[in-house]
């Protein structure tokens, strides 16, 4: 079930919360774990079992980590489990392949279908029992309380990765205010709002563009950043809606998005981009490698190993990998060569992080390494495409107001502004008053716009 | 107190529409997108667990959404004024009038098309006189910023490819004002010249055929319901006289016989329907009042459909053949060729998408 969906809005979630909020305390989680267990079918029929053996077996690891002498074989165990369910949803037809392509054999494809959110549960439920043989965390016994943390519906299948230590205490009590209730509420808006009206009308040019008769040079830059702002607000949007509903069930999720395109660099780029899944590399991968304190060749090494992971992490296919790897190269230039220099020159560094991230998500994009370099020419010029075409302008024209605003809401100018006029006496009156109707119209201009289209799903579905 | 607000609003909202969801009485068909609308699906265990139902429930929420078309008229205006989107959903407006997108130019169905014309010339109409009229779309005569297909080119492709065929011009009779603000089709009570001009380059001379106008009001053309914007109807004038009143009219598709107009249409889902039932594969209309013997025969769309009672009184019997329904192969188990008069006319937007034409 998609959050931006009629379903969900105008069904699923009156019914959940009249529910939720009819039962007593000791019963809600129940309300939730039968929701989000309701809610994964809806979408995924066929593989619910794989969450529930997920939930089961991690549950039991948890506990034997806990108590065991033998705490690394079975975290060894635990972790060569989650990634084995892992690699043979997500990665096994990918090696297929390319062992065919490589040693010339003709293996045939297991067309494995992926479960919905695999990569996210399995990093969860890996975070948990790795903590637990940390002993950052207990175990948890009561396996109501952590089927509900590991099914839990708003950050179930497109996250962001939350860590059961982040959530341990609210698992077992939390408070339910109308401040935090309105909080979610806001936030939810705001989260279905990024995804509808901007990721999928940005989404729409992308593909108009990049279909159209006459492309042009401009057209094609105009997809990169088409590209970039939709799945920027496809993401950071469902980041968003899960944190919204999660503060209106009482949680507190981390933030996952800080204004990445605002970065200075891309080093500081991935620390405001899916800050949830860099964290976790960095505690359960990057660390434990040895981070920066080892020798410059191993550092450069553990650097790769996490960009690589962080690449093929989000997709079995060379692209993905390709990506990683980019980021990996940019990120030990600026830290051996440039970053000083970025420092000193604002205006530059700006230009050149947006140009690297744009081009970096042409490179998420693409289907193919020839269309990737099909796209690049194009790009550059080199495609043989006049500058502009009667067609790419109108198109461009017609959007331009879109992207003005996605831009925009790209950086913190509207939440500045918002914060910096409450402060003035008059106009915090007039903005408490009127930002309730305004979350309401967006709302409604959001239900107008599903209605209006049938065929909206959430990129991260994939991953 | 803005964080109640806030909280009862939104509840209002997804617990309003979650009960008017039960309440009201789920629609069969939408007027203004002219189709069926999904009703609650079957539910069985094989069909929730193949997903097929899921998919369909899907289907069935946006369908029948409460005020569905006032939320479509929402987003329309949103797309409009709020994101200065030059067309929403490849509709806009200009002036009050609603255009949709015509663009690109397919060169290959304006081939496929004069490729169609030519081998039905060669298998039956050697040796006749046969004429073709091109109509343009409305977006022809909009001059503005929106896009629209090389016209140019598509009429100087059909004329390079169809030499054995006489053209008859037509777009120097038209303009904006002779198409209807809010559908594709053009104007009946507009069209006399075109029928005039038919009858000069078929006939050798133009009648003075007078006519008597009848209303109707008010008309909802396609793009009323595609634009959602809501608004006025306009008006729908068809045209009458004696030969029109006493025509007979054969479809032979169900073997019905009925008059020119099919007043049982107006009001329904496309009152354009008057004119000769609509779309139909095969007409035949005699006109017993003229003893010419002379017949004419329309490979046509349905912008014929408004045309040909305007051009009655000229034959004994006019035939109009919709290739979109019935296929060219098997024209001569239906129809004999010999000296009628023969004349195809299209529209622009069918000829740009003219794999729609049966073989």
């Amino acid at each position: 079930m998609l959050f931006s969906s009629i379903s969900f809005l105008y069904y699923f979630l009156p019914l959940l919360l009249f529910c939720y909020f009819l039962v007593p305390n000791r019963w809600k989680n129940i309300v939730l774990l039968i929701s989000s267990l309701f809610f994964y079918f809806y979408g995924e029929q066929l593989h619910i079992w794989i969450l529930l053996l997920s939930c089961f077996m991690n549950y039991l690891l948890g506990i034997v980590v806990e108590k065991s002498n033998h705490k690394k074989v079975i975290l060894v165990v635990t972790i060569a489990i989650n990634l084995g369910l892992l690699g043979y949803f997500k990665y096994t037809d990918f090696f297929i392949d390319n062992m065919n392509t490589i040693f010339q054999t003709e293996f045939g494809l297991l067309k494995v279908v992926m479960p919905i959110g695999i990569s996210f549960f399995t990093f969860q439920t890996l975070s948990y029992v790795v903590d637990v043989y940390r002993g950052t965390v207990k175990a948890n016994r009561n396996f109501l309380d952590f089927a509900t943390y590991v099914c839990l519906f708003p950050q179930l299948v497109a996250g962001p990765i939350v860590r059961y230590k982040d959530v341990a205490e609210e698992l077992k009590s939390r408070k339910h205010t109308m401040t935090g209730f309105e909080t979610g509420i806001r936030r939810f808006i705001i989260g279905l709002s990024k995804k509808v009206l901007l990721a999928n009308v940005i989404g729409e040019l992308s593909v108009i563009l990049l279909e159209a008769n006459e492309a042009s040079i401009i057209g094609f830059w105009v997809i990169a950043l088409s590209y970039t702002l939709q799945i920027y607000f496809d993401f950071s949007g469902y980041s968003d809606m899960a944190i919204g509903l999660g503060n209106m069930f009482g949680f507190h999720f981390l933030e996952n998005f800080n204004y990445p395109l605002i970065a200075k660099s891309i080093t500081d780029f991935w620390r405001r981009w899916h800050i949830s899944l860099s964290s976790w590399l960095r505690d359960y991968v990057y660390i434990p490698l040895g981070g920066n304190r080892v020798s410059e060749l191993k550092w450069i090494r553990n650097i790769l190993v996490v960009w690589f992971l962080t690449g093929f992490w989000h997709g079995a296919a060379w692209n993905f990998i390709i990506w990683g790897i980019y980021f990996a190269l940019i990120l030990v230039l600026e830290k051996k060569i440039y970053g000083k220099f970025l420092e000193k020159h604002r205006i530059f560094r700006h230009f050149y992080t947006v140009l690297l991230v744009l081009i970096s998500f042409v490179i998420f994009n693409i289907s193919s390494i020839n269309d990737g370099i099909l796209f690049f020419k194009n790009m550059f010029g080199l495609g043989g495409l006049p500058l502009l075409t009667v067609e790419t302008s109108y198109y461009i024209r017609s959007y331009i107001v879109v992207l003005v605003i996605a831009l925009i809401a790209s950086t913190p100018i509207f939440t500045n502004m918002f914060h910096k006029l409450k402060q003035k006496k008059g106009f915090n009156l007039f903005l408490n008053g009127i930002e309730p109707f305004y979350y309401v119209a967006l709302l409604l201009i959001v239900t107008a716009f599903l209605i209006d289209s049938s065929f909206n799903p959430f990129l991260y579905f994939r991953f | 107190m803005k964080e109640k607000v806030t909280i009862v609003l939104f509840l209002s909202i997804i617990y309003g529409f979650f009960l008017f969801n039960f309440i009201m009485k789920d629609e069969e068909l939408s007027f203004e997108e002219r189709r069926h609308l999904k009703q609650f699906p079957e539910i069985t265990i094989s069909k929730v667990l193949d997903g097929s139902a899921i998919k369909e429930f899907e289907t069935y929420t946006l369908d029948q959404f409460p005020f569905r078309n006032n939320f479509r008229g929402l987003k329309a205006n949103v797309e409009y004024s709020m994101f200065q989107k030059l067309d929403n959903n490849g509709i806009y407006i200009k002036n009050n009038k609603i255009f949709k997108i015509e663009y690109p130019l397919k060169e290959t169905n304006v081939e496929l098309f004069t490729k169609k014309v030519n081998q039905i010339y060669d298998k039956y109409l050697q040796g006749m006189n046969v004429y073709y009229m091109v109509i343009p779309d409305k977006n022809y005569y909009l001059e503005d910023e929106h896009l629209k297909m090389d016209y140019d080119k598509l009429y100087k492709l059909i004329k390079e490819n169809t030499k054995e065929l006489s053209y008859i011009e037509v777009r120097d009779l038209l303009s904006l004002e002779h198409y209807y603000d809010t559908d594709t089709h053009w104007r009946q009570e507009k069209i006399i010249p075109v029928a005039r001009r038919l009858e000069e380059k078929m006939i050798g001379n133009a009648s003075n055929h007078q006519y008597e106008f009848q209303d109707y009001k008010p008309f909802y053309g396609v793009y009323y319901g595609q634009a959602a914007i809501g608004g006025k109807g306009e008006k729908l004038t068809f045209l009458t006289n004696k030969a029109i009143e006493h025509a007979y009219v054969e479809n032979k598709s169900d073997s019905s016989f009925h008059g020119v107009y099919h007043l049982k249409e107006l009001g329904k889902m496309d009152s354009y329907n008057v004119f000769l039932s609509g779309s139909t594969p095969f007409i035949t209309i005699q006109n017993k009042e003229n003893k010419s013997g002379k017949e004419l025969v329309i490979f046509r769309d349905s912008f014929a459909s408004s045309l040909t009672p305007l051009l009655i009184e000229s034959y004994s019997k006019i035939t109009l053949i919709d290739l979109r329904y019935m296929g060219a192969s098997k024209l001569n188990e239906v129809i004999t060729f010999e000296d009628q008069d023969v004349l195809f006319l299209y529209s622009t937007m069918v000829i740009n998408e003219s794999v729609m034409l049966k073989d």
